[in-house]
């Protein structure tokens, strides 16, 4: 995408206002300050007949807007967007920036096929907040995730792929078979769209969880464990996420109470590195152990009360850390055509085409998928694949 | 207008490298206060932001006022740094 450019002045309320507009879009944009330097000056009157009115704007499509107010600005640029810089419209958005995601944009802007990414939270997605990861191919001591996510980001970026902080809203398929996707930036219009949202951790819905939500209530053990150093905490949940970030927590715990609603479902290897704390009494593994309620002083959570067959008690701690299973990121397809499982991931055919033409899924979010990055960066390359043979199958492309 | 940022973080927070990439990419300097290299600061994030998460992001514009925003908020953070 061309830049767009602001002719401004630092004195100048309505330069303010319109900086402000685009900043809070998170749209880039060139200023220049016609004060700093007379060839500013003169460029802007040469492409305005003379007219000396800041803010002046040169939209990428060479539209130039003179103090315009904030809704002239934004349907100029809605106007713009929905029809991409060149009057073009983007062959691939993908929704998303995981592991699936940016596998995809590799491959696809390799081969140039022009390709968004929106992501409204991490680059890299859950992976990117994982502490470590083991058996990912290729990396024989293990990598961490936000290393992993790293690679993956430059590696697409290398060949031009444009990754985009926004909110994707709503899927919607045009007559004439684009797709139209509306975030909260505007619309956009693509040939082909991938979703590669992902998944989340999910909530365990008890007493106390919301309410102490980052005040001893934590879903991101490499983003809070450090506020547990010599402190006593309990994790719940027995998948290879909460055995893997019980481990990455004992760096800072002095205890940590496992809980585990059945029995720990973690691999072997996981299980095998678990077991030199246990030994330790550093972690303390409770088994068919339900957490009823989290509780506090109204400031900091200070003990949860947990529940083992019958018996109730209450464990004093100053955090929890829940790793209960993973939620699938698709509330925003909840009233589109795309088609959900039960569980709300989306359904696929062998081609990773969803229920929606020219709409694929890939990774966490497809249902069926094994959950693994391993899985997600290759369902990814077949995504790719398969987008580019429904691209050169579009009569128009 | 923005007088100084102050990001507290951890090495491993991946919504702390996102602030700080954003911060980057907009090229406004900040101070970083990491807390794996500065534990003793812990309690200073904490009163910020009254929870015990990073990141935690100061900004004190040009009239003293501060602000605060957890996480990787940028609807919070933009208009901030505007």
């Amino acid at each position: 995408m061309k830049n767009i450019i602001v002719y401004g002045a630092d004195w100048c309320p309505d330069c303010h206002r319109s900086r402000k507009f685009l900043d809070e879009k998170n749209i880039q944009y060139i200023y220049l300050d016609i004060d700093s330097d007379k060839s500013i000056k003169s460029e802007m009157l040469s492409l305005t007949d003379n007219k000396n009115i800041i803010p002046t704007i040169v939209l990428p499509n060479g539209q130039i807007l003179q103090e315009p107010s904030n809704q002239v600005l934004a349907k100029a640029l809605n106007d713009f967007k929905s029809v991409s810089s060149d009057n073009e419209v983007i062959d691939l958005v993908i929704v998303g920036a995981g592991p699936a995601s940016l596998t995809t944009a590799i491959y696809t802007t390799r081969e140039n096929i022009k390709t968004i990414i929106f992501e409204k939270a991490v680059i890299g997605g859950l992976a990117a907040v994982t502490d470590l990861i083991d058996n990912y191919p290729g990396f024989e001591d293990g990598i961490s995730g936000l290393d992993l996510a790293d690679k993956l980001e430059k590696q697409a970026k290398r060949f031009g792929t444009q990754i985009e902080f926004n909110t994707v809203k709503k899927i919607e398929l045009l007559p004439n078979n684009d797709k139209k996707i509306h975030t909260e930036n505007g619309d956009y219009v693509a040939r082909a769209v991938l979703i590669a949202t992902g998944t989340d951790y999910k909530k365990i819905n008890v007493p106390g969880e919301k309410e102490y939500l980052s005040r001893g209530v934590h879903y991101c053990a490499t983003c809070d464990g450090a506020f547990y150093k010599d402190k006593e905490i309990a994790v719940i949940g027995g998948g290879n996420s909460a055995i893997q970030e019980t481990i990455f927590l004992t760096k800072f715990a002095t205890k940590i109470h496992l809980l585990v609603r059945s029995s720990i479902k973690a691999s072997e290897v996981l299980q095998k590195k678990l077991q030199s704390f246990i030994d330790s009494g550093q972690v303390i593994v409770h088994l068919q152990t339900n957490i009823v309620s989290i509780l506090g002083d109204n400031q900091l959570v200070n003990r949860i009360l947990i529940k083992q067959g019958d018996i109730k008690q209450e464990l004093a701690i100053d955090g929890v850390f829940i790793f209960v299973g993973l939620k699938p990121n698709s509330e925003f397809l909840n009233n589109s055509s795309i088609e959900l499982d039960q569980l709300k991931f989306i359904k696929t055919n062998n081609n990773l085409l969803t229920s929606m033409n020219g709409v694929f899924a890939a990774g966490d979010i497809r249902s069926g998928s094994t959950m693994q990055i391993a899985s997600a960066v290759g369902e990814g390359a077949t995504a790719a694949l398969h987008i580019r043979q429904y691209l050169e199958s579009l009569k128009s492309y | 207008m923005v007088k100084n940022i102050t990001v507290f973080t951890t090495n491993q927070c991946a919504y702390c490298h996102m602030v700080k990439k954003y911060l980057d990419n907009k090229n406004l300097k900040y101070d970083e206060v990491n807390l794996d290299n500065e534990p003793n600061r812990r309690q200073e994030a904490i009163s910020l932001s009254g929870g015990m998460t990073v990141p935690v992001t100061l900004v004190t514009q040009h009239d003293d006022s501060r602000h605060v925003v957890v996480g990787f908020n940028l609807s919070s953070l933009v208009p901030l740094l505007s």
